[in-house]
């Protein structure tokens, strides 16, 4: 066991330095090699933080639902402890979409907010997520407190293809970028850079997935301390 | 000296070779042409990278401060309970 610690542990590190020269090289591909958008000009270049952020988001819901369903089935705390930690990202991420799309619409559409359908679903998935974990800091019964959050993960997951599909049923503001069949629709460069963006977003949500569910380890390592302490007794603890 | 294909390459070398030159119509002329709308768009540009990172940044040392914390609080458990 303290072998495979041991690499976890280095592959944790490694994963941590490839993301910590991925980010500058990310930014620097953003602002000094990728051309500029001829219609928005240069507030364009937040797609490139903005999208991969998005998917982020998704990856946290799917990881919340899909670990939510496993608890479910296999009553697993470890399962549990990911979907929280899937949650706690697809909140992280959502608020950066939530945040840096009114940043680039209010030059782009002159305005900071609409009631789009893309907005509105995911503003809905935020706020789900966000009562997700009121639901889970607030309950005094952990484990009723992670059947409901596990049921409150698989509804509210099904607002992503909701978002995902929303420009196609409905019609709105935001445009049809990322096509499933091939024509993007953006430069080469342009895509190259998305996808390199991609790429450096989703290891970031590795790692921190990573630290979040250690972090749940060790919360209940400290649990179970305390009430060994009251009963006399020490239990085997992770660090 | 012949141009260079660049299709050879994939990922972030083809990117760094190849120059930001802009796509279309948002040449460096019409940037020169409307200097407040291209301040005005790096404003906003700006502010979008700051919430980004800053929330980031914020969240990943939220997450190193709980867990350090924590850590500390299971040595000192296990050094109490003998």
């Amino acid at each position: 066991m303290p072998a495979r610690r041991g690499i976890l542990d280095l592959a944790q590190t490694i994963l941590f330095v490839i993301v910590l020269v991925l980010v500058p090289l990310c930014l620097y591909v953003v602002f000094a090699v990728v051309p500029t958008e001829s219609r928005m000009g240069v507030v364009q270049r937040i797609f490139y933080f903005h999208v991969p952020s998005a998917i982020c988001a998704f990856l946290g819901v799917g990881v919340c639902a899909g670990a939510s369903a496993l608890y479910l089935w296999k009553r697993d705390r470890r399962f549990d402890l990911l979907a929280h930690a899937g949650a706690e990202l697809a909140v992280v991420f959502c608020s950066i979409v939530l945040i840096s799309g009114p940043i680039w619409a209010r030059p782009v559409w002159g305005v900071w907010w609409t009631g789009e359908a893309r907005l509105t679903s995911t503003l809905v998935l935020w706020l789900i997520f966000v009562g997700y974990l009121v639901l889970r800091g607030s309950a005094d019964n952990p484990d009723q407190a992670a059947r409901w959050g596990a049921v409150v993960a698989i509804v509210g997951a099904l607002d992503v293809p909701i978002i995902y599909k929303s420009v196609a049923w409905w019609r709105g503001l935001h445009p049809r970028v990322l096509k499933a069949t091939g024509g993007q629709g953006l430069d080469p460069t342009m895509e190259r850079a998305l996808m390199l963006c991609m790429l450096t977003f989703v290891l970031l949500f590795t790692y921190l997935i990573i630290q979040r569910c250690r972090l749940g380890r060790l919360q209940d390592d400290v649990q179970a301390l305390v009430h060994a302490a009251r009963r006399g007794s020490l239990p085997a603890a992770r660090t | 000296m012949p141009p260079v294909d660049l299709s050879v390459f994939h990922g972030p070398l083809a990117l760094l070779m190849q120059s930001g030159e802009p796509v279309t119509r948002f040449t460096a002329e019409a940037a020169a042409a409307q200097p407040a709308v291209v301040a005005r768009g790096f404003r906003f540009l700006i502010a979008a990278y700051t919430a980004v990172w800053a929330i980031l940044a914020i969240y990943i040392l939220t997450v190193s401060v709980r867990l350090r914390r924590l850590s500390n609080q299971v040595r000192r458990l296990k050094e109490q309970s003998g």
